[in-house]
């Protein structure tokens, strides 16, 4: 494919002994949301953390916007460069806790693109009404629920308009009332054509709002077919008996 | 049972005691307290950030100051520096020894509160763009500082007490004031209750200035 957004190849990752991602290819069209599903321990945390450079790889490399990426050795130059295209959003987060909602959106316009402070607050208020958070523009992290904590940290994400999104997990940490208010945003990002790749443990999201779904365990990629095929009629024997335990619970 | 005379000379002396106190103990804490501080900053963050010689020097200057006492470091910078020609006036002798032995322990203090600073708040800046040393500067530093505050402040505290030790190289400070009368009068036993009276009242505003800072950066937003 020609129009790829984002082509990851032989991607590798050891722990120790322990082979955590072995030898992964993914391609991620413009405009694609894809869900990635599979047991913990899959490997699905290590592989977004190797594409955004948190981990390193032992060997792979990536095409991402029309730039090849080393994902074992890539300079600094290109870390920076390829995490200003693109936004990471954490299981757990992660907001900035010495800074408000509003600087948590502008500390990166601010300081990583020196954006003037007028503009970057514009752009985080107007951020913040899109996530229906306006009125707690001053409040801490600490003073936030997990539900408003994460839809604040996906603004934060879309704050550089990002060519791309990933999102590990992002309401796993959740209080089970709060997942729908950040899958909405979600929802509502996807729906305007943002490339997302997203794992998750939603089987709705990813049956409803992805186009296409990944389903990894031990490293590999076991499965990977468009989310409506891969619901109705998965082609692996393992595929079927993991969305049946998903569907016993 | 305090005699008339006793009573005197702890009143006309009071002032004497206290005025070095002003004068010498409160600026010889501060100021060196200060220097410790930016040199604690600089030791930890080299080790924070693994700085490959910095780091090995770091680590030996933390483990010469802390393995070693502070009344010996101020004997060899004081006596002992003058033999190879470095000859330095008493006070800012103090102030060099006290910056340098405080730094060392400071320089763990903050390395800790580096350390207890979530590792996501480093990966979050670095996913928004952020260099490393804008990470360090605006996101985990002034967190680890909030962390760091009460364990520094017990040691400014302790610091107002260790510069008593400075009498040993003729800085007059308190505590030396409180000898030069004890020679004088002879009432050793009240005179020296007297100063570390001071020394309580001293302490005793510096704990209540932490309370009040501690509650006004407790926690973010709370
Ligand atoms: N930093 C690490 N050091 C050692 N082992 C790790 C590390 N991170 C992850 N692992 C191991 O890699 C495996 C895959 O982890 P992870 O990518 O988090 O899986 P998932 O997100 O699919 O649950 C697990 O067995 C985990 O214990
Ligand atoms: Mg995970």
């Amino acid at each position: 494919m020609v129009d790829n957004l984002l082509s990851v190849k032989g991607l590798s990752k050891s722990f120790g002994s322990g082979k955590i991602l072995d030898s992964i290819n993914l391609d991620v069209g413009k405009g694609d949301v894809i869900a990635i599903i599979g047991p913990s321990g899959a490997g699905k945390t290590t592989l977004l953390r190797c594409i955004s450079f948190l981990e390193r790889a032992d060997a792979g490399y990536m095409a991402f916007a029309d730039k090849e990426y080393s994902l074992h050795d890539a300079p600094r130059k290109d870390i920076l460069d390829f995490r200003r295209k693109t936004g990471f959003v954490f299981q757990n987060y992660n907001l900035f806790l010495n800074r408000t909602a509003i600087g948590n959106i502008t500390e990166g316009l601010i300081i990583a693109r020196k954006m003037p402070k007028a503009e970057a607050e514009a752009k985080g208020m107007e951020l913040l009404r899109k996530v229906g958070l306006e009125d707690k523009a001053g409040s801490y992290p600490s003073e936030l629920s997990g539900g408003q904590q994460q839809r604040i940290a996906i603004a934060r994400a879309m704050a550089s308009d990002p060519l791309m999104i990933f999102f590990d997990e992002p309401t796993s940490a959740l209080d089970p009332e709060l997942t729908g208010e950040v899958l909405s945003v979600m929802r509502q990002l996807a729906d305007d054509g943002m490339t997302m790749l997203v794992v998750t443990h939603e089987l709705g999201f990813a049956e409803n709002v992805s186009d296409r779904v990944i389903f990894m365990e031990n490293g590999i990629v076991v499965e990977d077919a468009p989310s409506g095929k891969f619901f109705s009629e998965p082609e692996k024997e393992r595929t079927k008996e993991f969305l049946a335990t998903f569907i016993e619970r | 049972m305090i005699s008339e005379r006793l009573m005197d000379i702890l009143i006309d002396s009071f002032w004497n005691i206290l005025l070095p106190g002003l004068t010498m103990t409160i600026p010889l804490t501060f100021i060196s307290f200060a220097i410790a501080m930016v040199i604690a900053v600089a030791v930890a963050l080299v080790q924070f950030a693994g700085i490959k010689v910095l780091k090995e020097i770091a680590r030996f200057y933390v483990w010469v100051i802390r393995g070693t006492p502070l009344l010996v470091q101020l004997f060899v910078v004081f006596y002992g520096l003058p033999n190879i020609g470095i000859l330095i006036d008493p006070f800012p002798a103090a102030v060099i020894v006290f910056s340098i032995n405080e730094g060392a322990y400071s320089a763990e203090t903050i390395r800790a509160a580096l350390e207890a600073v979530p590792k996501g708040q480093m990966e979050a800046g670095e996913c928004v763009g952020m260099t490393y040393l804008q990470i360090i500067r605006r996101i985990v530093l002034p967190q680890a500082l909030r962390i760091a505050f009460p364990p520094l402040s017990n040691s400014l505290i302790a610091m107002v007490k260790d510069t008593s030790l400075a009498a040993n190289i003729t800085v007059t400070e308190m505590f030396m004031a409180t000898q030069r009368i004890v020679a004088r009068t002879y009432e050793p036993l009240a005179l020296y209750i007297e100063v570390g009276l001071i020394y309580l009242l001293f302490c005793t505003v510096l704990a209540r200035l932490q309370r009040i800072g501690e509650k006004r950066m407790g926690v973010y937003g709370r």
